[in-house]
């Protein structure tokens, strides 16, 4: 790999986020106006304190919606020839996918930072400690990975970026009820433990509840985070670079 | 069954595979290109005959040589371009570039060449300056040394004005003349450039084949296929022309114009290609 081109990648992937509208949109504006109209709906006296369950899911929510960017993103670059192009220079694939996971993880963490300063203002109360919330930052990282690799299979599987928001559906229904926002039963915990969601969610709801970062539960739902995005963003660059890249 | 690019003509499936070449790594050779026996056999789907874009095609260029890669749509040009890139795997058959193997000593092949696609792929949502700066560092570029040499292009292709708008803005033609800036911002040692001028008003087709002809000053070697057979009889040191996915003839533009009685390149180039169209080949 080379930090050079790594870089390059990097800063066009930001720019990219800046430039397009519906990218701004759909990443950072998106988990914000969700965040204050939950707030707004579910921060009453009445409800308890629904809205501080509400936001663990919220986080994990925001991260979701990368599976359909990534897929949009490199169905557009394949139609406009770029990836083939790119093909052409020394960068490696290496290189590049390097550069779209960084700026994934910078994504994901700008969303949670976003999610966060706007669920204090409307009302959420976390008990986390600082350090709590920095590893909060570090697990959402993580899990978006497994968004990439969602989102490279749906580009591998799309013909073009209209297909690729179709199919993403697929991916991105699934992990937003049965991971975050339905409530968890035996019925639904049948398919919630196959979403790296339902684990973000629920170390997410330990951390904000003030649990002890270390506690076993916390380290289980880690762990699983860690699995899943891993064998998802292997088996995702494999498969793109397979049938994807053509 | 296999199908000729084209035709009806029913082939053999046997396919020799691609070949190892004795050294896959020769950077002292005198060629830029060397091809040898090139094939390409696109596998048709289920139901579908399989396809031979390039069959057999066997020729060399010089360094420093302007070379034209001539043909009717669809008659293999950019296949052959593909291949010679690294974008397409060779069925069969050999090709090396700058002595490198391109099957087997691709990475060292991507230092030393540019690519200019025929369809302008370009980032839309960042600017001129900002695709080429991307494209200069992809080849490990100074940032000094972009900028130097990207003002240079950019004014001899008169982009200078445009070059901070974002390409979305584009017409076909800028997009066209930045398409061949990134191709050219390393200063790479073989230029590939598939149909440049396509879609470029004259003006601006004049100052690009100017632009190119004087590259053959600086030693570079440009393997250009193109539909203006006039602008390539002036520039060209030689050609070759494609039909079917078969070589038909290689040669200067004088050579050729010569052989075949005829008054110029176009006269070949129609000659050629409509008799195989009239043959029925």
């Amino acid at each position: 790999m080379n930090t050079q081109r790594i870089l390059a990648l990097l800063k066009m992937e930001l720019l990219k986020l800046v430039r397009e509208p519906a990218y701004l949109f759909l990443m950072l504006l998106f988990p914000a106006v969700l965040t204050i109209t939950f707030g707004f709906a579910f921060n009453d006296p009445e409800l308890g304190s629904t809205f501080n369950i509400m936001v663990p899911g919220l986080f994990a929510y925001a991260c979701i919606f990368i599976i359909m960017t990534v897929s949009q993103s490199f169905t557009e670059l394949r139609e406009q020839g770029v990836l083939r192009r790119l093909n052409t220079t020394p960068m490696s694939s290496s290189d590049f996918m390097m550069s779209n996971l960084l700026s994934n993880m910078i994504l994901s963490m700008l969303q949670v930072l976003i999610v966060f300063a706007l669920a204090l203002l409307v009302g959420f109360k976390s008990n986390s400690e600082i350090l709590g919330i920095l590893f909060a930052f570090l697990l959402m990282a993580l899990f978006s990975l497994s968004s990439v690799g969602l989102g490279l299979i749906t580009a591998s599987i799309s013909k073009n970026a209209g297909i690729a928001t179709g199919i993403s559906f697929i991916f991105i229904l699934p992990q937003m009820f049965f991971g975050t926002f339905l409530p968890m039963t035996s019925n639904t915990r049948v398919i919630a433990v196959f979403m790296p969601s339902y684990y973000a969610t629920d170390a997410l709801t330990s951390i904000f509840g003030g649990a002890n970062l270390l506690s076993v539960n916390i380290l289980i739902d880690f762990a699983f985070i860690a699995i899943f995005s891993i064998v998802i963003v292997i088996l995702g660059i494999i498969i793109f670079k397979k049938y994807g890249n053509k | 069954m296999i199908k000729e690019n084209g035709s009806d003509k029913k082939m053999s499936t046997k396919i020799k595979p691609y070949e190892k070449p004795e050294n896959i790594i020769n950077p002292n050779s005198e060629f830029s290109i060397e091809v040898q026996n090139l094939r390409k056999i696109f596998r048709g789907k289920k139901g579908y005959d399989d396809i031979v874009a390039v069959d057999d095609v066997s020729f060399t260029v010089k360094t420093g040589e302007l070379f034209g890669f001539l043909g009717p749509n669809g008659a293999g040009k950019t296949t052959t371009i593909n291949m010679l890139v690294g974008l397409e795997k060779p069925t069969s058959g050999t090709a090396i570039i700058n002595g490198y193997d391109v099957y087997y000593a691709l990475s060292h092949i991507k230092e030393s060449i540019g690519v200019c696609p025929q369809e302008p792929s370009v980032f839309k949502f960042l600017t001129g300056l900002e695709n080429i700066e991307l494209f200069g560092k992809l080849h490990s570029m100074k940032k000094a040394e972009i900028k130097e040499k990207t003002n240079k292009l950019l004014e001899i292709l008169n982009l200078s004005n445009a070059s901070k708008r974002k390409t979305k803005g584009y017409s076909g033609g800028m997009l066209r003349q930045l398409n061949m800036i990134i191709s050219l911002i390393h200063d790479p040692k073989i230029a590939f450039l598939d149909e440049p001028t396509v879609g470029m008003d004259p003006r601006a087709r004049r100052a690009t084949w100017e632009f190119i002809g004087s590259l053959k000053t600086k030693n570079k070697t440009i393997f250009l296929t193109t539909h203006y057979i006039e602008e390539a009889e002036a520039l060209c040191d030689r050609v070759a022309i494609i039909d079917y996915g078969k070589l038909i003839e290689i040669g200067t533009p004088p050579d050729l114009i010569k052989k075949y009685e005829v008054k110029t390149l176009e006269g070949v180039f129609l000659k050629i290609t409509g008799r195989r169209i009239m043959e029925g080949i």
